[in-house]
């Protein structure tokens, strides 16, 4: 009964703490939304267009078999083509002044049997001349089939697989970590206000009164539950509305995924905060520990892009898991059931208890709670 | 009835001797200080009774209370003001005092406590933007706030100007007429002369004396400094030295102008004469004062040390 005011009150106080402290605001809530932010529109923005290359067509002496190709041309959807007329001259100046994206000249009379693509030296490398180099060569294979007599034999079928009911876009792996880092930071960081209420003899002051510090342990994960929910909440809803990311939520999955996350980063905050004796000593440890994972943990890109050798240490690493185990319960909609989450959960809980264990037993033999 | 006693308390922090065998009992009602230099183990013992710092050896007993089985309890009849005032920065007065209210079994209400510490004013100011003076009240209230029988004062009044320092000095007054007994720390011989019922110097974690501030100065010496002026000058002022030396009472005499200075033995009789003398001459006397030992003295005359604050 007294103990459910007490964490009332407790919570309470916990509450307007952190609506006051301006930088929990900032670091928990304002960076992760700027920084998913320039991510997203630097590397998911363009790219999702479909591809499309403006080109001019020379056809300066009409025959049958320009005609033939051009109705060819004109029918691929890749394609824009340029209305008018064009002399090579004028395609030519089109290309340099990057008015189009190349020029195609077809033959000038029936018996010529060369296409020549025409290309700024600009953009030799570009990933459009490449594409359309590609396109124009199918179309000159597909002509000499057919002027040979011959039907194509192997085709080459494209299909891509995903073990969930969609496919993983960018938008929706960079929102799925940034929640994981945003959580994650909040528990690595935020236990910096124990060293800091130790440091003013806040734990001491609270140790002389009658008050449960259970209790005041219990209010103060409450409230940094609450943070996280914000956090997600946040996050996903300016992924969702401005950067169209797609998710499909197996909610219980999340529930549980995001618990142990945020209790184990907690937790490891809890053990940098058991051996850091000034707010300095706290967050250069933090800092560390933070940058190496947001880099190594598949975060902002997939672990595989990343060289072999360094691949090892991204599968220790709990971040790894976190953002991992987000990504099925929000994206693909994994069941509690799939034994990849359960391993991954486990994997987590593994370093939030090591971590807090080493870390209470740091507490106790050094004692550096009650040093003044 | 005595609330707190204290056996034979020992505490070493590596080769330093902080406290060093240290005994006394404080009785319902009383203002106890504990005065002495830094360093002298004042802090040290009271964190031991307050239950923080377990000791090397000794005793501890609020009535029939220790720490080892009664912490509980104790906490509940105890308040404290610890050195270093660690309260919650972003909150604001009554927001610190409401949640420390709800630690505690039964409190007194926050309004009360706020009136008493004078910073009705300042309730709804974060603590961060109040004085230091105005954060040491609150530090106070703090400790009253679960109403306790007990109350130790840690150097409540270290740091800060006169002022704030008085306004302090009226809140213990309070508590003292409230009937609580309050333990306080200081290394102001002022403010131990002025608050305590009885005064326990300690020196390099020892007891150096223990009794009320005036017995302390009257064992002291029986001797006496009278500081006396003459409207009628230089000369009235020698014939009176001159007169006073005769008397068996004074001891020594010296003369700067028309000012004089005489110790004595028995001041009363010194003075009756005196007067009878000017009377007699008609000389006139500007001022007269009987210059107060003062537990500086006392300090200096058991430790053989220069008092510093």
């Amino acid at each position: 009964m007294n103990n459910m005011k007490q964490f009332q009150q407790m919570f309470l106080a916990q509450l307007k703490l952190t609506l006051r402290e301006k930088q929990a605001w900032f670091w928990g809530i304002f960076f992760p939304v700027i920084l998913m932010v320039i991510f997203m529109v630097i590397f998911s923005g363009e790219s999702n267009e479909d591809f499309q290359a403006q080109v001019a067509v020379v056809n300066e002496n009409q025959n049958e078999t320009s005609d033939m190709l051009l109705s060819q041309i004109s029918q691929m959807e890749l394609l824009d083509i340029k209305e008018g007329t064009f002399n090579r001259e004028d395609a030519e100046e089109l290309v340099e002044e990057q008015e189009v994206d190349a020029a195609i000249v077809l033959p000038a009379s029936m018996e010529e049997t060369s296409l020549s693509l025409i290309i700024n030296k600009e953009n030799e490398q570009g990933a459009t001349t490449q594409a359309l180099s590609g396109i124009l060569d199918k179309l000159i294979q597909q002509a000499n089939l057919s002027a040979a007599g011959a039907t194509q034999t192997y085709q080459l079928q494209f299909e891509s697989v995903t073990s969930g009911t969609n496919e993983l876009d960018y938008t929706d792996f960079l929102l799925t970590g940034m929640i994981a880092l945003a959580i994650a930071q909040g528990g690595l960081f935020g236990m910096v206000d124990l060293v800091e209420m130790r440091r003013k003899g806040l734990i001491k002051r609270l140790r002389m009164t009658p008050a449960k510090m259970s209790i005041f342990g219990l209010s103060d994960m409450a409230m940094r539950f609450i943070f996280s929910i914000i956090q997600i909440v946040l996050l996903s809803l300016i992924g969702v509305f401005i950067f169209g990311a797609n998710l499909y939520i197996n909610f219980f999955s999340l529930i549980v995924v995001f618990l142990f996350g945020a209790l184990s980063f907690n937790a490891l905050g809890y053990f940098i905060s058991s051996f850091s004796k000034t707010t300095e000593a706290y967050m250069g440890v933090a800092n560390i520990v933070s940058f190496l994972m947001m880099f190594l943990s598949g975060v902002f890109f997939p672990i595989e892009t990343m060289p072999e050798w360094i691949q090892p240490v991204s599968h220790v690493l709990p971040l790894t898991y976190f953002a991992q185990g987000l990504r099925d319960s929000m994206v693909y909609s994994t069941s509690l059931a799939s034994s990849t989450l359960w391993i991954g959960i486990g994997i987590i809980f593994l370093w939030g208890a090591i971590a807090y264990l080493i870390g209470s037993w740091l507490y106790k033999t050094k004692s550096i709670v009650a040093t003044r | 009835m005595t609330v707190l006693e204290v056996k034979q308390l020992k505490k070493s922090f590596g080769a330093i001797r902080a406290v060093d065998d240290i005994s006394f009992s404080v009785k319902a009602g009383e203002v106890f200080t504990i005065i002495g230099p830094n360093g002298a183990g004042k802090t040290t013992t009271l964190e031991m009774i307050e239950g923080l710092v377990p000791p090397d050896q000794g005793e501890i007993k609020f009535g029939e209370l220790n720490w080892d089985k009664h912490a509980d309890q104790i906490k509940m009849k105890i308040g404290v003001q610890p050195q270093s005032s660690a309260m919650f920065d972003l909150l604001t007065p009554e927001e610190n005092l409401n949640l420390f209210s709800t630690f505690y079994t039964s409190a007194r209400p926050t309004e009360e406590i706020l009136e008493l510490i004078n910073l009705t004013e300042h309730r709804n100011n974060h603590v961060k933007k109040l004085s230091g003076g105005q954060r040491q009240r609150l530090a106070i209230g703090l400790a009253m706030i679960s109403d306790p029988e007990i109350i130790f004062l840690d150097e409540p009044t270290t740091g800060l100007d006169p002022q704030a320092r008085r306004n302090i000095w009226d809140i213990i007054l309070q508590l003292k007429a409230l009937g609580k007994t309050t333990i306080l720390t200081t290394h102001y011989m002022e403010e131990a002369e002025k608050l305590s019922d009885r005064v326990c110097i300690v020196d390099q974690g020892k007891i150096v004396t223990l009794d009320t501030p005036a017995s302390l100065i009257e064992q002291l010496t029986q001797e006496r400094e009278v500081h006396l002026s003459f409207i009628d000058g230089a000369e009235a002022a020698e014939q009176a030295e001159l007169f006073m030396t005769k008397l068996e009472s004074v001891t020594r005499t010296e003369r700067n102008q028309a000012s004089l200075k005489i110790w004595t033995t028995k001041p009363e009789d010194t003075l009756y004469e005196l007067f009878k003398f000017t009377k007699e001459n008609n000389y006139h006397v500007e001022q007269v004062s009987i210059h107060e030992m003062s537990l500086e003295d006392v300090f200096i005359a058991f430790t053989g040390k220069e008092w510093r604050d």
